[in-house]
This record gives structure tokens, sequence and C-alpha cells, in this order.
């Protein structure tokens, strides 16, 4: 039985800041929460107004949420982040989604087209898993070694939170605000989102996206590799895309400016026919 | 030692000191190049020389794919976001391919000048220390699992235990309506109260293990403090006059009435403590008492306390009193009996509420159990429990007009009788298709859903008649004998309001649907009543009768007819069609070996073998399926098999035979 239902900003611990008045919608990726986009939302304060979430199970939205049922594929984290478009009534929306979460935004825009202005998509992967006359750079006992991985390091990691709370002086600019929290989930729905993540096949889906779309790749991405990027590309018509110099799959943290770079420049295009 | 041999002690270089520290070094740039290690770790990794390794491996390269992962997604950002991360486990890759598991601490490190920023690494091999891991981690695990398949295994026998046990009480009840003597009136009383104690105890085990799964969750939902407690009362006074013992209520007439809150849960916990103060009183009194501790606008906290004249409890035993299967003492169980499972499962329905049940008590003088519950107080009328008489009343009121949706010709016919009964407007159809046609020709407030049907089911016919926007929604309820699980989420998805058990008690289906139709609407977006929870305990079925010869029993389609000889007749005709559709299913199907088409099979024929009484069929057909299950011998499955094949052919004889008019 569903306890009570509760708001979607609080479920998903939903954070609005800015002074513009059009939305740009952050969604982070696997294995980590809003904090991720901390060097990147605010060169986007003066002229939007910025929306952070933390996906259900992640960083610090309510977990009593998270149900195996509905987040059993990436559509239940497309509910949410439309629910949350729909409570703050959001228009016009650009929504910037990194690695599983761009395949988030590309349900989303699917699904809402109307609600959306553009999608900027980092680290874009629709299938992870290798296919017939497909690269998606892993096999499915990849997937189980990272699930070995999640395993082994339940205990570790956890144990790896304390000295940010305890504040850190050599990086201030980390700030108070940033909570114990960041990379941190319940083992049972990292594992569980890892599985949904790494297992979903989203390549049906991305003809269907009729939003203006970026879709940025980094160099040497083990997760994303150069291909799949180029295969996004390919499949959503009206999409551009752009290699950036920064490697890893996070360029969110590793290159902010980088990042932050590319996204204007692409906002910045007059709209395409 | 002379201290000249001090003087001469050999010179440690930092270099030496760091190529031979007991840990590998690595450093590396933000793409992960390494740029420098020490010997230890080359070592470690099996590689004779470092060029092998510097700028042209990566830190990523040394791990196995799913560290890698890992790396990128977690540890990496992390390192990213606090300037270090210490003691993660990642499995290091050696050159000829084999691995060993491996401590791994990063610190990120910002040259003073260049502002250019490097990664320094260490690495402790834990290969020892993950082997002792193991074995404690199997323990560990094998010890949890044994838990669990135990609390599983109690959870199945209870269950399977409830279904006939169910029978038993029904049939106690039964006996002692007909005529007996005095010594049989005796048994009988004896039979019933002992069977009755027997589901009490099966329902609190089922209770308990659901609790401790955590299976159970707390709902929220409108409901009337006064009208649960009067229920309460009524249903205590009896056995207090019996006692001769007062029961009395004392709470003000202000008492919030509208709540917020899991009534049900409530209920329990005071039918428990009101229970076990009747049980243990002989005289004097049992009281309950409700103050109001806290209220603000939108909150109120109350305390409850039941208190009683009873034997009290000896102070030594205050704290057992809670654990599972105790009681104060072993006599208090021969004189009193009870299970002494009611306390554990009302402190932990009290604990899910962030409450606790407290005990006072003086042996000899009494008992008083008090606890406080917090609840937001509900601007909503919650629903009325209305009489049975007035339910029909306020339904034929309604004129709803009603569309049932089964693939089970005899469900069909008897959820219809049942709805001519209520005066009730309604139209039946035999598949998903036919009910999407059916809403698009015309205007239902209710339509009533079996979820279990071929080629559309229930969920996807009732989406699709979502997605059709008929003005205005009707209300869609599921039927199903597919018991409670964890389907609401799948019905709301559906746009289901409301589901009831198959085969369902007529005043349930009554309330569910009165509720509905009287000022809720069928708007799927709103449909927060999806919870409406309706009796659990499956309907009697009697199937302990399986010896009678009579391979059917007419009774039941005779009281439903109530002396009308063409519902009798097409009674008769529907269940013939559906037994020998049954039969013709049955001889064809090849079983998979897990009886799952068999399984479907006999759900699909659920109801009509419980309108019927067809006992020994049930039975017939339960044991085939179970022994599907066990692999048992092929020629043993014939045999059975040809037994289901005679029983069925008689249970057709039998309706080919009968005359409705004589029956009358």
């Amino acid at each position: 039985m569903e306890s009570t239902e509760i708001s979607p900003l609080k479920r998903n611990n939903v954070k609005v800041l800015g002074k513009g008045t059009q939305p740009i919608v952050f969604a982070h990726g696997y294995g980590c929460d809003q904090n991720m986009w901390r060097f990147v939302y605010p060169a986007f304060e003066e002229d939007y107004k910025i929306i952070l979430f933390d996906h259900t199970g992640a960083g610090n939205s309510d977990e009593t949420q998270y149900s195996y049922e509905k987040y059993d594929t990436l559509e239940g984290y497309t509910e949410d982040l439309l629910e949350i478009c729909t409570e703050l009534d959001l228009q016009e929306v650009i929504l910037v989604g990194h690695s599983v979460s761009s395949m988030i935004a590309v349900l989303a825009a699917v699904k809402e087209p109307e609600r959306f202005s553009n999608l900027v998509l980092i680290g874009p992967s629709p299938r992870y898993i290798n296919d017939e006359g497909y690269t998606g750079g892993f096999s499915r006992e990849d997937i189980d070694g990272l699930m070995d991985a999640l395993d082994s390091n339940y205990l570790g990691w956890a144990a790896q939170m304390a000295p940010v709370i305890m504040g850190n002086g050599e990086r201030p600019e980390l700030g108070e605000e940033l909570t114990n929290s960041f990379c941190r989930t319940n083992p049972e729905i990292a594992r569980h989102f890892a599985r949904v993540t790494f297992l979903s096949d989203n390549r049906g889906d991305l003809p269907a996206v009729k939003v203006p779309t970026l879709v940025v790749q980094c160099s040497e991405d083990i997760i994303a590799p150069q291909e799949v990027g180029a295969y996004v590309h390919h499949n959503i018509p009206n999409s551009s895309f752009v290699v950036l110099e920064a490697t890893g799959h996070c360029p969110n943290l590793s290159a902010p400016e980088e990042t932050i770079k590319v996204i204007k420049e692409f906002l910045d295009l007059p709209a395409k026919a | 030692m002379d201290k000249n041999s001090l003087h001469n002690l050999p010179v440690e270089s930092a270099e030496e000191l760091y190529e031979n520290a007991p840990c590998g070094y690595i450093s590396f740039l933000s793409d992960g190049t390494i740029f420098r290690l020490n010997t230890t770790l080359l070592h470690l990794l099996g590689y004779g020389r470092k060029e092998e390794i510097i700028k042209i491996k990566k830190i990523q390269d040394l791990f196995r794919i799913g560290g890698k992962i890992y790396f990128e997604t977690h540890f990496f950002p992390l390192v990213k976001m606090q300037g270090f991360v210490k003691e993660i486990n990642f499995d290091l890759v050696k050159k000829d391919g084999s691995f060993f598991p491996a401590l791994l601490n990063v610190n990120q490190i910002k040259a003073p000048s260049s502002g250019l920023v490097t990664y320094r690494g260490s690495l402790v091999d834990i290969t020892d220390r993950k082997n002792y891991e193991k074995v404690l981690l199997e323990g560990k695990k094998k010890a949890e699992e044994a838990t669990r398949a135990k609390a599983e295994f109690l959870s199945t026998i209870s269950h399977e235990v409830r279904t006939p046990l169910n029978a038993i009480v029904g049939i106690g009840n039964l006996i002692q309506k007909t005529s007996l003597d005095e010594l049989q009136r005796e048994y009988a009383r004896i039979l019933q109260l002992s069977s009755a104690n027997l589901l009490e105890l099966v329902n609190n085990l089922l209770d308990l293990s659901k609790l401790e799964s955590q299976k159970v969750k707390l709902e929220k939902r409108n409901f009337s403090l006064k009208q649960l407690l009067e229920v309460l009362f009524q249903s205590f006074e009896l056995r207090a006059k019996e006692k001769k013992i007062k029961l009395i209520k004392e709470y003000s007439g202000n008492l919030p009435d509208h709540l917020l809150g899991d009534p049900i849960k409530i209920n329990q916990i005071l039918t428990n403590l009101l229970g076990n103060a009747l049980k243990f009183t002989k005289e004097g009194h049992v009281k309950i008492k409700i103050e109001e501790i806290q209220r603000s606008e939108k909150k109120v906290t109350l305390r409850f306390t039941v208190c009683d004249t009873g034997i009290g409890i000896p102070k030594d035993k205050l704290e057992i009193i809670f654990r599972e299967f105790s009681q104060a003492s072993y006599d208090v169980n021969l004189e009193y009996g009870g299970t002494g499972l009611g306390l554990t499962i009302s402190q932990k329905l009290l604990q899910m509420h962030g409450s606790e049940l407290k005990v006072e008590s003086e042996e000899g003088k009494g008992s008083e159990f008090s606890f406080s519950l917090s609840f937001e107080l509900s601007e909503e009328t919650a629903p009325s429990r209305e009489s049975r008489s007035r339910l029909t009343e306020i339904l034929a009121a309604s004129g709803a007009r009603v569309l049932v949706v089964d693939d089970n010709p005899v469900n069909l016919f008897i959820t219809s009788q049942y709805l001519q009964e209520w005066g009730l407007n309604h139209e039946t159809v035999g598949s998903g298709e036919a009910a999407k046609n059916a809403v698009n020709d015309k205007v239902f407030d209710v339509i009533l859903m079996d979820l279990h049907m071929p080629k559309m089911n229930g969920y996807e016919t009732s989406a699709a008649i979502r997605e059709m926007f008929p003005e205005p929604p009707p209300v869609i309820i599921a039927l199903s004998a597919s018991g409670r699980g964890d389907v609401n989420l799948k019905m709301k998805r559906a746009g289901i309001n409301a589901y009831v058990p198959k085969p369902f008690h007529p005043p349930e289906l009554q309330e569910v649907m009165v509720h509905f139709l009287t000022g809720n609407t069928g708007d799927p977006g709103n449909n927060k009543d999806i919870s409406f929870t309706v009796n659990e305990q499956p309907m009697f079925k009697g199937k302990g009768k399986a010896e009678d010869s009579e391979p059917v029993n007419l009774e039941r389609y005779h009281q439903l007819a109530k002396g009308d000889k063409a519902i009798l007749t097409r009674l008769i005709k529907n269940s013939l069609k559906s037994i020998k559709k049954l039969r013709e299913e049955f001889s064809l199907t090849v079983y998979n070996e897990k009886g799952e088409k068999l399984r479907r099979l006999i759900h699909k024929h659920t109801m009509t073998l419980h309108y019927l009484q067809a006992y020994r069929l049930s039975q017939l057909l339960e044991e085939y399926r179970e022994n599907l299950q066990e692999e048992i011998e092929k020629q043993v499955q014939e045999d059975e098999k040809a037994n289901i094949m005679e029983e069925l052919d008689k249970i057709i004889t039998r309706l080919t035979k009968t005359d409705p008019s004589q029956l009358l």
C-alpha cells in the first residue's frame, strides 16, 4: 500500500535558484546527485531560472518514496521529472541531462514535447550494452562487474562521507551546504538504479525527439564512447554534436568552464527552423 | 648495542623510502594518465619496467570493468568535489591479466606555482583481508537467508492453514444450526471455540511475519474516530455482558472526529487491548479512555488508555509480555489461552507510528495500557459505514449504470444477478475489446473489471478505456481472485480506482461502489482512494466436503435465484457451458511442469466451482497442480488426470439432468 502522496518538490529535494525567467533544469546522472552541477549552474544564474533536483533514491531525495516497481524503468524517473515541471508550472524548459539523465530527458521531451525548448545531453548513451551492429561499450558481464564493485564498497563508501560533514578547510568553495549525501545512495537502490541504467535501451526513442538538441561528447569517455555520442546525434533529427577536450565521464565536474561554454553557445544560437 | 654502531647506520633516502614503501604509490593527471609510480606497485602489478606503464597507461586501465565504471561515476566525481577519497576497494589487474583486491586512497594536489592539478594515490594489497571478509560475509549471508527462509515458511504455512481453517470455522457454525442433542451441541461448541482460537493464532502469525518482513505500511486516509469506537464497543458489549463486566467509555464529546490516519491498524491495537482486558478480568470493569493532549489547527495528539480490574501482571514480567509468544506465566496460558502475540503486534504497529505501548500494573488489582498517537485533522468527512439495506437503497437511488467485464460467463451472470437485486442498470461483456466498444457506445458510471482475461487483460482494458476519455469518467473497480498484492501501482497506472477480491462479499462491493458514487469522482488523477480496503479474509470456501457423494451442490444457485425459475435455468445452463469448456481446455492443454497454465485455468473457473460447491473437483485439480510442481511420475499424473475427467463428466451429467422446476 502506498503511503501518503508527497509533493514532488519535497520528494526530489528540488531547489529553485537564479534571477531569470526561462527555466533551465539540470538532471544529474548515475552515481551522484544535484551537487555535481555546482560548478556549472552559477554561470546561468543571471539569465535563467535554475532548477536542481535529486532523483528519487539519490542524494537528499525522500528515499521512502522509492519503489522497485516504479523505478524499474527510466519511465519512473521521467514521470518524476515531468511532475516537477508541472508542479512549478515550467514552460519553454531547457533540460540539461547528464549520463543516464540524458535518456530521461529524451523520454520527457518525447512525452511532453510542448514543454521543452531545448535539450542538452551530456555523455548520453541510449544503450550501454553491445548489440548486433551497435557498439555500446559494455557486455552484460561488465555490468555484473559493476554490481560487484558496488557490493564490495558499500561500507567503505559510507565511511567516506564523514570527513565532509566535518567541513573541509582545504576546499572552502565546497561551502557548508554541501551535504553529506553526495554520491551516497542506499546500496540496494544503487544496485537497482545501476541495473536499470545500464540495461536500458532507448535507441527507439531518439528519432521521436523534436526539440533542438545538443549532444555533448567527452574525449575518451569509457562510459559513453564517442561512437555512441555520434549515434545519438545521427538519430535525433534536430541535433548538433560537440566533442569536448575534457576527458572522462563527468565534464560538469572536471571541465566546468568548457561545459558552460558549449551550453551557452548552443542556447545563443538563433532557433533552427 | 654499542654506541659506535649507531653512528654507522645506513642513510635512507626519501627516494628509497618512496620506492620500497609497504604500499604502492601512484601519481596521475586529471585524465588518469599515470606519470609516476613506485617499485612496490610495479611489482604488485607484475611489471618489470616502469616504462611499460608511465605515460602509456591510465589509472582506469588498472581496474576491471566494473571498477572502471565505479571510478568514473562515483569515485572520481567525489575526488573532484572534496579533494580526496580514502580506502575504496578496487580490483587491480596485473600484467598477466590476473587481479587482486586493493584499497585506494587518492588526494588531489594543486601545484602552487603552475596551478596544475594532479592526483596522488596509495594502494594496499588486501588479498588476505578480503579472504577473511569473504568467509565472514558468507556466514552472515547464510544466517540471514536462514532467518528469511524461516519467516517465509511461517508465512506460507499460516496462509495455507488459514484456508482449510476458514472451512472448519464455517462448518462449525453450520453444524450449530442443525438439530443436535445436548452432547453434540457441546462438541460443536468446543469445535467452534477452538477453531476460532486457532484462526486467531494463525492470523496473528501472519500479521507478525508481515510486520517482521516490513511488508506492512501505514495508510493515511479519512476516517471517523467516533464511528471506529462505536463499532469497537458493539463488538465487545456482548462479551462484557456475558461476563458481567462493566464496559466504560470515557471521552469528551468534543473529541475530534474526522482524522487522517490508519483506522485498520488503530482498530487492531484497540481490539487487542480491549480483548485482553476482558479476558483477564473476572469482575469489575474495563475502561477505555481517550484524552486530547495537544491540538493545533492541523494536528491533534490523543492518548488512548485501556484499563481493567483484572488479574494484573507481576512487576518482573512487565517487560517480557511484549515479546513474541510470551505471557506472564505458563499458568496464565493454561487458564486464559491466547497466543501471546497480540501485544507484540500492537507494540510493533505503534512503533511504526513512532509511538509506544506503555503498561502499568499491579498484581491482583488490574492493568493499564496506554499509548499516544498524533493525527492530522481532516476536513473531509469520512465515508460512513452504512448498513446493508441502506447501501442497497443508496445504490438504487444513484441510478448508476454499470458495465461488467469478465471472460467467464458464470461470473458475469452471478455479478449481474447481484446488480439486478440492487436495482442497477447494467450490461455485461466478455472481453476487453467488447468493453471498449460498450464504453464507446454508451455512458457507464461504474465498470467492474476482471483482471485476468485472455488477449486484453483488465489492466490493458482499463488503460485503453481511460485513453478514450469517456465523460463522465467511470469508476473502474477491479474484481479478481488473485488476492491482494503489490498491484496498487500497476492498477493506478491503468486508471483503476479500487480493488475488490473475488469471490466478493456483496456488501463489500456495495460499499466500494457507494463510496465512489457519492461524491467521489472516477477521475484517475484523483484516485487516492485506490487504497480502499475491503476485508482481506477470503470468503468461506467450504473445502472440507470433498468426500461428499454429490459432485456438485446447487444450493447456492438456489439461494441466488430466489425462486425464479428462469434465473435458475440460466445459472445451470451457464455453469454447464463453463464446465464443458473447462473439460475441453483441461483435456487439450499440455501443462508445463510449473502448472502455470493449469493455475490460470483453475483461476478462471474459481467462481463457477465455488457456486457449484464442486469441492471434490477443486481438490482434485489442486492436487494435480501441486503434483505437477513436484514432478510426480507420469503414470500417477495420468491416473489423476483420468480422475479429473471422470469427475468433470459426472458434473456434466448431473447438470444436464437437473430440472430447475423440481428444485424450486
